[in-house]
């Protein structure tokens, strides 16, 4: 239990379970005399177990079948409640009526519930630095990183609790609500696919299942256009690194990460682990980059500063100055902005297509 | 009965405890601020439920009253199945710590033990990280495994601490003490390891090492609660022979105890506690290290008095911790048993002029 070394602020890479990168590891910042206390190695332990995805990460025209096959067709009619569902690990969600007072315990839920049309019935949220949507800033925090006000989401009343799978809501909290007769919806997103399965999910849990199948099925065109522009381009070798204390995070295989940048036309560089997320320099070096993305670069690591690493000199994206910041929020955000985070892949990855970007409020920094 | 007693405070006449002569208004006012603790924590919380309400559904629920019903459903929930059973654990919690630290710190004459001395803490934790990396969810009477198998790991590291202790050469409070330092290192070892690997599950043990009652149910209560009390009860039975212990073995052995026997009943029963406290709150620390030397500073050191005004210590210490910890949200309890404890432990300390010993 000897004190290790400090948390690091790179973003918490199992980003499917967990809300985001910068929701997830800020607080914790707070926390820091204590991490360290307890020997906590934050960031070397933030590789998540993560279950391989659907779809390998660059199988770009494999994504639209393999993501039809696994949802259902969108134009199903409204589910008549009660109604059960079964949940992304398996449980089974019994909603005797259309829930009136939803908590969103993943920032992802709370951007799918209000761009489907349940905004006004969301009660409670977790807390989203990045501050999106806008409109629901008003709602109550019901919950951050370091835990759930079970006795809160009681009090409001809810009807209906969405959470994070993983460990990205605490398990315990999970098991709290339920004993107390809560419905509890848990949803968790290693994939793209697996996004769309939640927002329908979703969709059917709120009485919204016309809006989110709507809502799919625009992500899904958004995708397969970005899927056509990508199409036939050089895939360059990318390093998308999620960390840069104590020591360099890029991403592990089979994530969601490894996938989007697949996707928007670029050969992503892993850690080789599926639960590893630390990337060594030698490696790093071995692999040889030909563009590096800072997807860390909401705490202030630049291209100035990787430039200066020991040894990086011989990285071709550092000797051609390609490294380029990105926000990473709508990146791995697994909810409705899915398809803004890959066109900024793209525009970083391939600038020469001159992809629209989306050119909504983009998130804030912390 | 008394001898004990006797001899310690003759031995140290020129120390004055403010309420030596005097333990029954201490326990008076003990019993009465752990009512109020108890009540505070049951009517406050992050959702406002009216003083009234609060009163009418504990006498409608604990007395069987037939009230008119002016309370909702929720606020029923909140007072009955979330408020009430998380200060009754917090109170037994605090309370098993402070008794068992009581009982180390005689035990092992001490002064820096406490509950996890002797391995139990490593022991707890490294159960509990297995438990969590497991794949499985077993549940036994509301028991997670988590639970299960802190219960089991603590029970175990201090039963081979005892054992290892009694192979090892030397006197045996040291050896006793420096087996559990070694093994406790190597268990912290094995848990710095399971953290390492645990991934996603990090956030899971890490909330585990800080301490919480955030999951405190009936059910939870109902596995802890009869351990700890029977357990302190028979630590209180057996205080002759603790304070026998306390003026060394031979002086004891002297007194007519059975050293080696009471020694091993008495840490049997203190592991006990521990492990029962830990498994249902996680490792929270302070309560069992200081509350016993705050009550030993105010009535001196008859373990008689000592135990039950540490168990009535503790326990106040470890609900207003836990009130405060979840009402100013996102500070975990242990943090605020230091922070509370810390201060008032260093003023009495100035004030236990020359000479405040075990």
């Amino acid at each position: 239990m000897s004190a290790a070394r400090s948390p690091s602020p790179e973003p918490e890479p199992d980003v499917p379970a967990l809300p985001d990168s910068r929701s997830t590891v800020r607080p914790s910042l707070g926390r820091a005399a204590l991490v360290a206390a307890v020997g906590l190695v934050l960031a070397a332990c933030t590789g998540a177990a993560t279950p391989p995805p659907t779809i390998p990460p660059d199988a770009t025209g494999a994504l639209v079948p393999a993501a039809t096959a696994t949802v259902p067709p969108s134009a199903s009619p409204a589910p008549a409640f009660p109604i059960s569902l079964t949940d992304d690990e398996g449980a089974a969600v019994a909603l005797p009526r259309e829930p009136q007072k939803i908590v969103s315990l993943t920032p992802a839920e709370t951007e799918v519930l209000f761009a489907i049309g349940a905004g006004d019935r969301v009660v409670g949220k977790v807390e989203d630095p990045a501050k999106f949507p806008p409109e629901a800033d008003p709602v109550p925090v019901v919950g951050t990183f370091s835990g759930v006000d079970v006795e809160k989401i009681v009090g409001l009343g809810t009807d209906l609790v969405i959470a994070g799978g993983s460990g990205g809501t605490q398990p315990e909290a999970i098991q709290k609500l339920r004993s107390l007769k809560i419905p509890v919806l848990v949803v968790y997103a290693p994939d793209v696919a697996t996004v769309y399965h939640d927002i329908e999910l979703t969709g059917d849990a709120v009485g919204e299942s016309d809006a989110a199948g709507a809502l799919v099925e625009r992500m899904k065109a958004d995708f397969d256009e970005v899927a056509a522009a990508t199409s036939g381009v050089a895939r360059p070798r990318v390093f998308y690194e999620t960390g840069d204390q104590p020591s360099i995070y890029g991403i592990a295989d089979d994530s969601v990460y490894a996938q989007m940048i697949g996707l928007a036309g670029g050969t992503p560089i892993t850690t080789g682990s599926a639960t590893n997320w630390e990337m060594p320099t030698e490696k790093l070096i071995t692999a040889d980059p030909q563009l590096i993305i800072l997807g860390d670069s909401a705490y202030g690591v630049t291209a100035d500063a990787v430039a200066r690493r020991a040894g990086w000199a011989a990285i071709t994206a550092v000797k051609n100055r390609a490294i380029v910041p990105i926000d990473d929020i709508p990146v791995t955000r697994p909810g409705p902005r899915l398809g803004d985070g890959l066109r900024l892949l793209v525009a970083a990855i391939h600038p020469e297509l001159h992809l629209t970007v989306p050119s909504q409020n983009p998130s804030q920094n912390p | 009965m008394a001898v004990g007693q006797d001899l310690l405070a003759r031995g140290r006449t020129a120390v004055r405890w403010p309420f030596h002569r005097r333990p029954l208004p201490l326990a008076v006012i003990g019993a009465a601020g752990l009512c109020v603790a108890i009540l505070a924590a049951v009517g406050l919380g992050s959702v406002t439920v009216a003083p009234g309400d609060t009163l009418a559904i504990l006498a409608h629920r604990l007395f069987l009253l037939d009230l008119p019903r002016t309370w909702s459903p929720t606020a029923e929930t909140i007072v009955w199945d979330l408020r009430l059973p998380r200060a009754l654990e917090a109170a037994v919690v605090g309370l098993g710590l402070a008794v068992a630290g009581t009982t180390f710190q005689g035990l092992l004459r001490n002064p820096l033990a406490d509950p996890y001395v002797l391995g139990t803490a490593s022991g707890a934790a490294l159960g509990a990280a297995i438990a969590v990396l497991l794949p499985v969810r077993v549940e036994i009477l509301g028991f997670r495994l988590l639970q299960l198998l802190a219960f089991v790991g603590a029970i175990a590291a201090v039963t081979l601490v005892y054992r290892l202790s009694r192979v090892t050469g030397g006197s045996p409070l040291t050896s006793l003490l420096l087996t559990g330092y070694a093994l406790g290192s190597l268990l912290a070892a094995a848990l710095a390891m399971a953290m390492y690997l645990s991934g996603a599950a990090l956030r899971q043990i890490f909330s585990y090492l800080l301490g919480s009652f955030d999951n405190a149910s009936w059910s939870e209560l109902g596995g802890a609660l009869p351990i700890i009390l029977i357990a302190s009860s028979l630590i209180l039975l057996r205080s002759r022979s603790l304070n026998g212990l306390l003026l060394g073995e031979d002086a004891a052995a002297h007194l007519g105890v059975d050293v080696r026997r009471e020694r091993a009943i008495l840490l049997g029963l203190a592991s006990l506690i521990t492990a029962a406290a830990v498994s249902v709150s996680g490792l929270i620390g302070f309560v069992g290290l200081v509350i016993p030397h705050l009550v030993r500073m105010l009535v001196g050191p008859n373990a008689r008095v000592v135990l039950p005004l540490a168990a009535i210590g503790g326990a106040i210490l470890m609900i207003v911790a836990d009130l405060v910890a979840r009402t100013l949200g996102e500070i975990p309890v242990g943090v605020i048993t230091a922070v509370i404890g810390a201060p008032f432990f260093l003023v009495l300390l100035r004030r236990a002029q020359r000479g405040y010993e075990l």
